[in-house]
């Protein structure tokens, strides 16, 4: 048995009590922490995860390219779209659907996102009476700005010729001419 | 049959087996690009790195190109072996553009799954990338060169395995180049399989393009229903509509392949000009009321014209649960005819072909394709079974002789795959006798059913090409029926209606009958011309069995809900219906989706079989069909046979 170190313990036990008493009676001279919503609002971190909205790219075009990523993320399957071919091959989404009703704000969609298009906005006031106003279309996700990311433009990336020509990026090698007798 | 270890584990296989087939053959997996089975092993891609402790050969060697020898022991985990794998993926990605995100492969990608699981996240390398034109392929086939990892398979496909000469590989070292000399329509009726053959996405379906992600498919195992051949596929669903069919393998039927009709013929499902609510003369009704208006009229023609006026008439496209029940239907009702053909000579062909169909005689395209003597016979198989095409060339390859016989066999059919044939004029000229292996291939478009009877003399097997799906399922049960063609009970003079289940009624029969019912899924001249139409769902919308050619039953199942597709969906069925349609799915709930209140046609037999007084229908198959009760969709199928 382990020898007898504490002879008086019960100056500890009054010790005890007496700081968290303390600590009690200083929070009962604080101003509180809990806010009269809505009469008083706070404002969220730039972080914090509520709306979800669409963005765009420096160039102005649609970020998202409907690549059913984020769908595919969502834990609660609440994103749902099509894609289409726009001008110039141009990947984007023809209806892009994410029902708020379901949505959990996770975050996981714009975790996946790899455009960066959708993204999460501290606007946690979006209730409606009406279960289908949750419903929120692409005319109400997109937004005319880049959002967080101001200067990333994927397809200045990927590689494919849409916004550059082919072999026009940065980091590409003008196209091969296969007929070419150069070795 | 050399022994050898792999990963501790003891395996035997038959001499010339590869290291990397053995390890399959005990389910261990060698990543890899430029094996395929049915196009073998070129050692192009280097991914199937393995390491030999043991044995004749020692240290890193490709797996696929080593064939297996006695003593050998191997380890496919070793740390040296999965460092260079992962090395390979690594350069294989110096090149890659950065676009799974646009692209249609990504989620069914093998490049995009060996790069995740060889762990490349961060591209090390700092070199610029190597970059390609592309090529408009045709319709079909959407091209995207950079993106490719030069494996070799898609030439190896097209010019060896099926004899397309407009496609190929072009330039040299970091500048091959796969495609045609110059742009344009890919020329080989099997084109379409570049797409499931390339491991990544530089041939993607046009026909499909960026509709949806293999993730969000619905699919199913299905049969092909564009001929009799009975190919094996996936059809892909998503939002209503049909938008891709894949290859499903078949070792004894298609093998890995399909023909580009059966991979690019979704459009009929998504029609928005299908039968989509029964109609009564012209009117939308619904189904009770339809079923109620169709008994009181059948009633009414036998009163009108006398009991026997009225044939039931199935076909040669209805899946055999429908041609089964057609004969208790047409029994209840007292009908004069049952009908599997409209045609005479159609019916007669079938039957001809059904009946020389013993054991032993039928040849399936696996027989072709190990043949050492192809006769094709009356046919033009571009048209009348394009897949066994393929199979005639895989026999050619190892040295069978092709024979053309006949007026109707075209010599551009063998041209189509480069096959070298001789063209006779009659089955006689051609020496059957001397070869083990023979099959006739007998089209039964042009021959007459008496040449087809002749066959039962060759000796060969057979292969006859039919026409439809379920042709030779309609031909067992005209048999055992004693069913009549339409054409033969219109000409007794005593039809005065039809009932035609999924049936293409001639329009001289149509012009001469007063009443017509039709239950179909397609918009047909038949169904145009009914007083009353039961819409029907086609075969990806419900449980179905065909027999092909060879008498093999196989199950194929659902796919998909019916229902108008998504994409178009007129502005009545959405929010605000005076307003143009939008893009999106309808801002309203309903339990039925619009146009989606469809029933396989043996249902609507059922129905009509029940309310004539017969009793419920519990089991379709009974008798001789009772083997298809739980016929496994992925099993193969099973023969029937004449
Ligand atoms: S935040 Fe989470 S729940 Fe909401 S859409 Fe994104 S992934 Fe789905
Ligand atoms: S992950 Fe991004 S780019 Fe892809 S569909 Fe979603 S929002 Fe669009
Ligand atoms: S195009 Fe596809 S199949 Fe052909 S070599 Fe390139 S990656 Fe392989
Ligand atoms: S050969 Fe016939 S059954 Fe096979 S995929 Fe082509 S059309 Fe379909
Ligand atoms: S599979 Fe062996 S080198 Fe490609």
């Amino acid at each position: 048995m382990a020898p007898f170190t504490k002879p008086m313990p019960i100056f500890n036990d009054l010790k005890a009590l007496a700081t968290g008493l303390f600590v009690t009676w200083k929070h009962i001279f604080r101003r509180p922490v809990t806010v009269e919503y809505p009469d008083a609002k706070r404002t969220p971190y730039p972080r914090y995860r509520a709306r979800i909205v669409l963005t765009r790219d420096p160039d102005g075009g649609e970020r998202c390219v409907a690549c059913y990523l984020c769908s595919a993320a969502c834990p609660v399957d609440c994103i749902s779209m099509e894609a289409a071919e726009g001008e110039g091959g141009r990947r984007y989404a023809r209806w892009f659907r994410i029902n708020f009703s379901r949505c959990i704000f996770c975050g996981l969609c714009a975790e996946a996102c790899p455009t960066l298009a959708i993204q999460m906005t501290p606007d946690y006031e979006i209730c409606e009476r009406d279960v289908m106003e949750l419903v929120y279309e692409k005319e109400d996700l997109l937004i005319d700005g880049c959002g967080k990311d101001p200067e990333y433009n994927f397809y200045r990336h990927a590689g494919i010729g849409v916004v550059n020509p082919r072999g026009g990026n940065p980091d590409e090698e003008p196209p091969v001419d296969v007929r070419g007798l150069m070795p | 049959m050399p022994k050898l270890i792999i990963d501790h584990i003891p395996v035997e296989v038959p001499a010339g087996t590869s290291v990397l087939e053995a390890a399959k053959s005990v389910g261990i997996w060698i990543p890899h690009f430029c094996y395929h089975p049915a196009l073998g092993s070129v050692g192009a891609c280097r991914l199937c790195a393995v390491k030999m402790v043991d044995g004749p050969v020692k240290g890193i060697q490709m797996s696929c190109m080593l064939p297996a020898q006695d003593g050998m022991v191997v380890s496919t985990t070793d740390p040296e072996a999965l460092k260079m794998r992962s090395l390979v993926i690594e350069w294989l990605m110096t090149n890659h553009p950065h676009d799974c995100p646009v692209c249609d492969e990504g989620g069914e990608c093998l490049l995009q799954d060996y790069t995740v699981a060889g762990g490349h996240g961060i591209r090390r390398y700092e070199g610029k990338k190597r970059t390609h034109e592309n090529q408009d392929l045709g319709p079909y086939i959407e091209h995207e060169m950079n993106r490719c990892i030069q494996c070799y398979r898609c030439v190896r496909f097209y010019q060896d395995f099926a004899g397309g000469s407009d496609f190929g590989v072009m330039g040299s070292a970091r500048r091959v180049y796969y495609g045609r000399f110059q742009e344009g329509k890919l020329e080989s009726p099997f084109s379409g399989n570049l797409v499931d053959i390339c491991p990544t996405g530089v041939f993607t379906d046009k026909t499909a393009r960026f509709r949806a992600r293999y993730w969000d498919y619905e699919m199913a195992p299905s049969v092909c229903p564009h001929c009799s051949l009975g190919c094996n596929t996936v059809p892909a669903a998503r939002y209503r509509e049909l938008l891709k069919t894949i290859a499903r393998e078949n070792p004894a039927v298609n093998g890995p392949f399909i023909c580009d009709r059966g991979r690019f013929s979704n459009a009929a499902v998504n029609d928005p000009a299908r039968p989509r609510m029964p109609l009564v003369d012209g009117k939308e009704a619904s189904w009770d009321e339809a079923l109620d208006a169709l008994m009181l009229r059948i009633t009414e023609l036998e009163e009108v014209y006398g009991p026997g006026s009225l044939a039931v008439v199935g076909s040669p496209r209805l899946p055999l649960e429908g041609n089964i029940l057609l004969a208790r239907l047409a029994e209840l009702l007292g009908a004069g005819y049952l009908c599997y053909f409209a045609d005479r000579e159609e019916g007669e062909r079938v039957a001809a072909a059904v009946s020389l169909l013993a054991e032993g005689r039928a040849a399936s395209m696996a027989d072709v394709r190990k043949a050492d003597c192809v006769v094709i016979l009356e046919a033009d198989l571009r048209d009348e079974g394009p897949m066994m095409l393929l199979a005639v060339r895989q026999a050619w390859r190892s040295g069978a002789p092709v024979f053309l016989v006949g007026k109707h066999a075209p010599l551009e059919q063998a041209r189509a795959v480069s096959v070298e044939a001789i063209e006779l004029n009659i089955i006689e000229e051609v020496p059957l006798a001397i070869f083990e292996r023979a099959v006739v291939i007998c089209g039964t478009r042009n021959s007459t059913p008496a040449a087809i009877a002749l066959l039962a003399r060759a000796e060969a097997k057979i292969a006859p090409l039919l026409p439809g799906p379920n042709a030779f399922g309609a031909g067992l049960l005209a048999r055992e029926h004693g069913a009549v063609t339409l054409a033969e009970a219109a000409a007794s003079g005593k039809v005065k209606g039809i009932l035609a289940v999924e049936a293409d009624i001639p329009e001289e029969l149509l012009a001469r009958v007063p009443f017509v019912v039709a239950l179909d899924w397609l918009p047909t001249e038949t169904v145009r011309r009914a007083q009353v139409v039961l819409p029907t769902a086609a075969w990806v919308e419900a449980d179905g069995t065909y027999v092909s050619f060879e008498g093999r039953a196989q199950r194929f199942r659902k796919v998909m809900a019916p229902g108008l597709p998504i994409r178009g969906l007129p502005a009545r069925y959405h929010a605000s219906p005076d307003k143009s349609a939008p893009f999106h799915p309808p801002r309203v709930h309903r339990s039925v989706p619009p146009g989606g209140d469809l029933r396989p046609a043996w249902r609507v037999v059922a129905e009509l079989v029940e309310r004539f007084g017969g009793e419920r229908v519990e089991e379709l198959f009974e008798g001789r069909w009772e083997q298809l009760r739980d016929l496994d969709p992925e099993g193969g199928g099973v023969r029937l046979l004449g």
